[in-house]
């Protein structure tokens, strides 16, 4: 059900590229007004798509879609007069970091004096000063990504869709950014975030929508999603011996269904609702075939966990809102 | 007060465009064409009546800027799309069709500037008597319309062609061809082949040119006025088609 805090609405949205391969396949969920709304998925999940859906560049194939309330297909120029959205690609116009900064103020209709103001406050807030004068196309890949997502910030929105904006930050570059993020959520702003870096999800996002092949394999508060796993511990296993695959299909079996085991190569991650029962059969096992084991260590679940957990058994939900 | 979308579309398009090495190319092409080709040919040139060959070529390069301004049309769509901006203007508060006006108005802004500078170059070099008003308001309606014609020809390849090669290949052609086979050099004379003769007259910078020459002239005849009307309608379908091409094209996914 609609309510004004619903910012975006979506309900069993798919889109196909070529007809019969779904980029998007049946997605639904809801986004309310001043959340961080996190989407996490591999290279090709269907992120990028599902930002071009949102933003009205792309039309969804089936399903409902309403953003502030508004239908995309036929309202889509009032939805985009009241977003910001930080593409993958780069884009730039050939001029000067302060001339891209000027043009995009231009565009979006402030008057002179406040496109100055906010020209200045920006290139000062995102560190940009000795690279005012500068052309865009001369800047480093880090740089040209600062001065994009700075640049939208430009002009006034409801909703920021931010499409893995931190690739080719430095660390304290990414820092500021999602710290400069945070602090126009506290003024209300809703953002929508794409990435796969687990650790600036973790740290921005209000809930985290896992995507994989186009589906939601998740949708979870950050603490939800930890907390469906909150009693199990991650062990990190690595083996050594010719006979790794059918090591860890036995083990697969004499696990069962209570632990997960994502095996890759040598290596294998386990989640296990029992370490000390799941470490007796890894031993016992090992000790049976005669395998080696070079790498065993037990830790705390992390959010890298929960997202191979999810996108690592295709199909498999743990969790919707 | 915040300025029309169009508007602010066009004054993006102006000043992403005119650094000195467009400005170069847009304006100082010409003006080469008009110097050397003008003072180089003006002993060879005869027959051309009681004018002289720089008389004959200036409303020819005038036109020309037409053809000129439409390839600027055409490499702005494309530089869009290959710098990612097309798709960041589609995310904003534009429509697509905005964003093509904004284009094709931007061309004829370019066409006639173009064209207004080589007629104060002309007048400078060889000090021509005055045009009429009337003469000056059927040059730039022509050259207008020539400019949304090329605009929309390469606005055309530019949502048909995919790769940027092909797309700089297919503008050095048009341009070439567009611009030797018509009256902006020399008139349509019968000692051409009637394989060129026919190119000629199936061009539009023929009429173009030929429409610009009879206003700066002073010369204008009910055979100009009929080519022109042609070329409206040809307008008409080119921009037709372009439009459509770019609208179906899924230009902002790449």
């Amino acid at each position: 059900m609609s309510d004004s805090q619903t910012v975006i609405e979506a309900e069993q949205i798919k889109h196909a590229y070529t007809p019969g391969r779904y980029a998007l396949n049946g997605l639904s969920f809801s986004v309310q007004r001043g959340e961080v709304f996190g989407l996490l998925g591999r290279n090709g999940a269907g992120k990028s798509t599902l930002i071009k859906v949102m933003t009205t560049l792309l039309r969804p194939s089936e399903g409902s879609l309403r953003i502030l309330g508004l239908n995309p297909a036929r309202e889509g120029r009032r939805i985009r007069s009241r977003i910001g959205v930080v593409q993958q690609s780069e884009s730039f116009d050939f001029t000067s970091v302060e001339g891209n900064f000027d043009i995009y103020g231009v565009l979006w209709g402030l008057p002179a004096e406040e496109r100055i103001r906010r020209r200045n406050d920006l290139i000062a807030r995102f560190g940009l000063e000795d690279l005012r004068r500068r052309r865009s196309f001369d800047l480093s890949g880090g740089q040209k990504r600062r001065v994009q997502v700075a640049r939208e910030f430009m002009h006034d929105m409801e909703i920021l869709f931010l499409d893995e904006p931190t690739v080719g930050l430095d660390v304290i570059m990414r820092r500021t950014l999602l710290d400069s993020i945070r602090a126009e959520v506290r003024r209300g702003l809703t953002v929508v975030f794409t990435t796969h870096n687990l650790e600036e999800a973790d740290y921005l996002c209000d809930r985290i929508a896992v995507v994989d092949q186009g589906r939601l394999l998740a949708l979870e508060t950050l603490e939800n999603l930890k907390r469906l796993y909150g009693g199990r511990k991650t062990i990190d296993l690595t083996v050594s011996g010719p006979h790794d695959a059918a090591f860890y299909e036995t083990l697969r079996a004499r696990l069962g269904g209570e632990s997960t085991v994502t095996v890759s190569g040598r290596s294998a991650v386990i989640m296990a609702a029992d370490p000390k029962a799941t470490l007796a059969v890894i031993l016992a096992l090992a000790q049976e075939r005669g395998v080696g084991l070079d790498w065993l260590n037990v830790r705390q679940n992390t959010l890298e966990d929960v997202f191979l957990k999810s996108v690592g058994h295709e199909g498999e939900s743990i969790g919707s809102t | 007060m915040a300025l029309p979308n169009l508007l602010r579309l066009i004054y993006r398009n102006v000043r992403v465009n005119t650094d000195p090495g467009s400005l170069i190319i847009l304006v100082g092409l010409p003006a080469m064409y008009l110097i050397f080709f003008g003072f180089g040919f003006q002993s060879l040139a005869g027959g051309l009546g009681s004018g002289t060959y720089i008389d004959f070529l200036t409303p020819g390069i005038m036109s020309f800027q037409a053809v000129m301004a439409g390839t600027v049309g055409g490499s702005m769509l494309w530089a869009d799309r290959r710098y990612g901006m097309l798709a960041q203007l589609l995310v904003g508060p534009f429509t697509r069709l905005q964003y093509l006006l904004g284009i094709m108005f931007t061309s004829v802004l370019f066409a006639l500037g173009g064209a207004a500078v080589m007629m104060a170059m002309a007048f400078v070099l060889v000090q021509v008597s005055a045009v009429s008003a009337v003469g000056i308001l059927v040059m730039f309606a022509t050259i207008t319309l020539g400019a949304i014609f090329f605009g929309s020809l390469m606005l055309l390849i530019a949502a048909l062609v995919k790769s940027n090669n092909a797309y700089n290949s297919v503008q050095i052609l048009v341009i070439f061809v567009v611009n030797f086979a018509s009256t902006v050099f020399y008139p349509l004379s019968s000692s051409l082949p009637a394989a060129l003769r026919y190119l000629f007259l199936i061009n539009p910078l023929t009429y173009i040119a030929d429409a610009v020459r009879g206003a700066y002239t002073g010369t204008l005849t009910a055979t100009d006025g009929i080519q022109v009307a042609i070329l409206a309608v040809e307008t008409a379908v080119v921009l037709f088609l372009a439009t459509r091409a770019y609208l179906r094209s899924d230009v902002s996914l790449e």
